[in-house]
């Protein structure tokens, strides 16, 4: 009932005309700066932070917090039509997704996307709505050994993301391992792998390596094989451009995954989305009756990642409102809005400031809605970007390539960095190393191996810390079980033979 | 090659004969943690402030160099030499970094001093159900189990880790210290009891004690905040330990003309004197610490030999 009352209220605040058009600049402005590799949220949020000074404070929530989830719309566009992970958390997103464009089906893979951001959004909203308090008590007893347990079933995901050569998808992990270890150490402050530069002190930025192993390796790679080769078909007419009712149907597990574990990795501080859409599309894999068709575009494989991502926000708003905690950088430029606005984020924020929470809850059902209806039309639009002939888009990927990591971080050192890793890239699909386990190791190495130093610490050296509590011994055991699939299906093509 | 010789020669008595410096474009103000970050909020809201109290006859733009915690920052504004639209943000980290980094070439001493702004306090906070209702409680706990308690943080060079090194050192105690790369971390850390102390920001802490989950043990400063009357300092809770002061305050690329140093000074000992700045202040819980340009190369000595003692006395290998 108190929850009806407040949602009530929120509506009440979220419908006021001027309110409205605030939730749509932020989640138009969200699509936009989601779309262009580079520039993301958080460095949009602060830019926009004087402006907001002349706005209400609810207003302004309203529109930073679209620009949050508006962005997490956008940034599946270029992965799926370019191979450009627009930001880390669609990274998987590029898996299936590129291939389904260039199976012809960029349309139905950019409307799926659009669908699951909305469904997953949706839930997202719904959970900070329905059991953000206790959830948050709960992401407490989330500690360093629990992070280290969830990191390494992400990383188990490694065997179910390899292509067929298990020993070259560990190799390419290895390698991701290997470049997240390089920088400062935090715990000795030494520096490690830096030869010297100094633009390695705090590692190397994955989007850098995400945009160069993907986007600019795809480019030499087949600019090798194919040459001049004619562009990629794209269907003509709106129909054959969005997904079928068969996509849909095929995607319905993928919807919940997505939505479930985004939302609850979103809810844990130390975890982040790239991890919840690793781990939404690991799941997915696992649980399909036709694993061997992932990572030739399938439709669950963008589903279940950009669900995740999507489903992330509300979950990561969570800590954020609940307990004044940050857990990304874009929740901790919100928090300092608060701060800013004169607000005291912390435990008591909701109870004294209910007309904002529930104005930005109501905000974000109507935004979501606003995305889709913003989104959906456009998926027809930009799938002709893939009309264009090779001479005209491979250039135009590079570009949008150099230019997004440019903008980033503003240091040319990034550019190089990106060229070489586009290289490597290309070495490796030459040499058929899948690139997706290098991102993996790289994506969770760094904290992977900050969680387990924690937990050491905690426990006075004894490893018996990670068995011993038991939201870590479960997800270990998982991890320890995903890693033996690829043993059981070679035990059963054995058994099969011996009994032929 | 004697025309040159001239015109520099003509161009360098016109500046220096100029008797005063207005900025004519845009200026770019270099901050060294990205969006959100400390240097971050606080060179936004400086913008915001210049802009309303008119200080500035042109924008400001916040512009982020992230890396090495600073060291890309200092680095960038050494070469940016002689450049009078460029100013910087500097914390203590800028002086710290260098003692331990190889890499880190740039400190502050290589770039021109314009002020120290604000001075940040901490206090020590347990869980409120913690058995500890004094520092003292908590050092004669850690007496009984070396090693066995732990406190949450950031880096080692972190003041975080130099109050806790202080302390061992004045007690004969020892406990853990657990890095946590960001601030949400090592609160979360705290409240799901997994550590049992921290060193935090007076406004983070405020509202986790008003919730009743928090409890403070002290303050680390000299005098006791308005916030917390009834909180002892260090000191007053009877350990002889002088906080190193966690500082930010205004820096310019090296070699720039006398008259731009004394405009960027005059620019913020009158915002610091502003009613929105000392708002600003007072809502954060900071120090309003203005010092100028001649003040702060002396403070940057004191604080960098004090930290250099409490490195090595930690173990930290420095190298310059």
């Amino acid at each position: 009932m108190e929850i009806l009352s407040g949602l009530m209220q929120g509506f009440a605040v979220a419908l006021q005309p001027m309110n409205l058009l605030w939730c749509f600049v932020g989640v138009v402005l969200g699509t936009v700066i989601g779309v262009m590799p580079g520039l993301g949220p958080p460095a949009t949020i602060a830019m926009l932070l004087p402006l907001t000074f002349l706005m209400n404070p609810a207003a302004a929530m309203i529109m930073l917090a679209g620009i949050y989830y508006g962005a997490k719309y956008g940034g599946s566009t270029t992965s799926i039509l370019l191979n450009v992970p627009g930001e880390s958390a669609s990274v998987a997103t590029c898996i299936d997704g590129y291939q389904m464009a260039r199976n012809g089906r960029a349309g139905a893979a950019l409307g799926i996307a659009a669908i699951a951001s909305f469904i997953a959004g949706t839930v997202g909203v719904l959970g900070l709505m329905l059991i953000a308090p206790p959830l948050a008590r709960m992401s407490l007893a989330f500690s360093s050994p629990e992070y280290f347990a969830l990191m390494a079933l992400g990383l188990a995901m490694v065997v179910l993301l390899g292509g067929d050569s298990m020993v070259k998808a560990l190799l390419a992990t290895l390698v991701g391992l290997w470049l997240a270890g390089i920088g400062t150490d935090l715990f000795s402050q030494t520096s490690r792998f830096t030869f010297g530069r100094m633009e390695l002190l705090s590692g190397i930025d994955f989007v850098v390596v995400a945009i160069g192993v993907f986007a600019i390796g795809e480019v030499l790679a087949n600019m090798h094989e194919r040459g001049g080769a004619p562009a990629i078909a794209v269907p003509k007419g709106l129909r054959n451009l969005l997904p079928t009712r068969q996509d849909l149907k095929d995607s319905r597990f993928a919807f919940a995954n997505g939505s479930l574990v985004g939302f609850f990795i979103g809810v844990l501080p130390g975890a982040g989305s790239t991890i919840a859409s690793f781990i939404s599309y690991g799941i997915e894999k696992a649980v399909s009756r036709h694993p061997e068709k992932f990572g030739q575009g399938v439709v669950e494989g963008v589903a279940a990642p950009e669900g995740a991502n999507n489903a992330e926000t509300g979950g990561a708003l969570i800590p954020m409102l609940t307990l004044g905690i940050p857990g990304s950088s874009t929740t901790a430029v919100l928090l300092a809005a608060l701060v800013l606005w004169g607000f005291k984020p912390g435990p008591l924020f909701i109870p004294e400031n209910p007309a904002m929470f529930w104005g930005l809850v109501a905000s974000m059902y109507l935004g979501n809605v606003m995305l889709l209806v913003l989104n959906l039309p456009l998926v027809p639009v930009f799938a002709q970007v893939l009309r264009a002939p090779t001479y005209v888009l491979y250039p135009l990927v590079l570009g949008i390539s150099v230019v997004g990591v440019y903008s980033t971080s503003s240091s040319l050192f990034d550019v190089w960095l990106l060229a070489g890793f586009g290289l490597g890239g290309y070495l490796m699909r030459k040499l058929d190393y899948p690139s997706a386990p290098l991102i993996l190791g790289l994506v969770l190495g760094g904290a992977m191996e900050r969680a387990l130093r924690q937990s050491l610490m905690m426990s006075d050296g004894s490893l018996s810390i990670l068995v011993a509590r038991p939201v870590s011994a479960v997800m270990l055991s998982l991890a320890l079980l995903i890693l033996l699939v690829p043993l059981f299906g070679k035990f059963n093509a054995w058994r099969l033979k011996a009994l032929k | 090659m004697k025309k040159h010789l001239l015109f520099a020669l003509l161009v360098g008595s016109s500046t220096a004969f100029a008797q005063s410096f207005t900025p004519t474009r845009p200026i770019e103000l270099v901050v060294h943690t990205g969006p959100g970050g400390g240097s971050d909020v606080l060179a936004r809201a400086m913008v915001i402030m210049l802009e309303k109290e008119k200080l500035l006859p042109v924008r400001a733009q916040v512009a982020n160099k992230p890396g090495g915690g600073g060291v890309v920052a200092a680095a960038y504004l050494a070469e940016k030499k002689g450049e009078t639209h460029t100013i910087g943000i500097f914390t203590g980290v800028w002086l710290t970094n260098p003692l331990t980094s190889n890499e880190a070439k740039v400190s502050l001493k290589d770039l021109t001093p314009i002020a120290r702004l604000l001075l940040e306090p901490a206090v020590i906070a347990v869980k409120a159900d913690a058995p500890y209702k004094t520092l003292a409680d908590f050092v004669n706990a850690a007496k009984q189990k070396p090693g066995e308690l732990k406190q949450s943080g950031g880096s080692i060079t972190s003041r975080d880790n130099v109050v806790r090194q202080q302390l061992q050192k004045a007690t004969g105690t020892r406990w853990q210290f657990i890095s946590f790369p960001g601030g949400g971390e090592r609160i979360a850390a705290l409240l799901g009891g997994h550590v049992n102390m921290m060193v935090i920001e007076p406004n983070e802490a405020g509202e986790h004690i008003r919730a009743g989950n928090m409890r403070v043990l002290a303050q680390v400063n000299e005098t006791r905040l308005s916030a917390f009357p009834n909180v002892p300092t260090l000191k007053e809770a009877g350990f002889n330990v002088t906080p190193v002061p966690q500082v930010r305050g205004v820096v310019a690329p090296p070699g720039i003309p006398r008259e731009n140093v004394a405009y960027w000074e005059g620019v913020f000992s009158k915002l610091s004197q502003t009613e929105s700045w000392k708002k600003y202040v007072a809502d954060n819980q900071f120090e309003n610490a203005y010092q100028g340009a001649a003040e702060l190369t002396k403070f940057y000595e004191e604080f960098t030999g004090q930290m250099r003692g409490i490195l090595q006395e930690a173990g930290v290998k420095t190298v310059r």
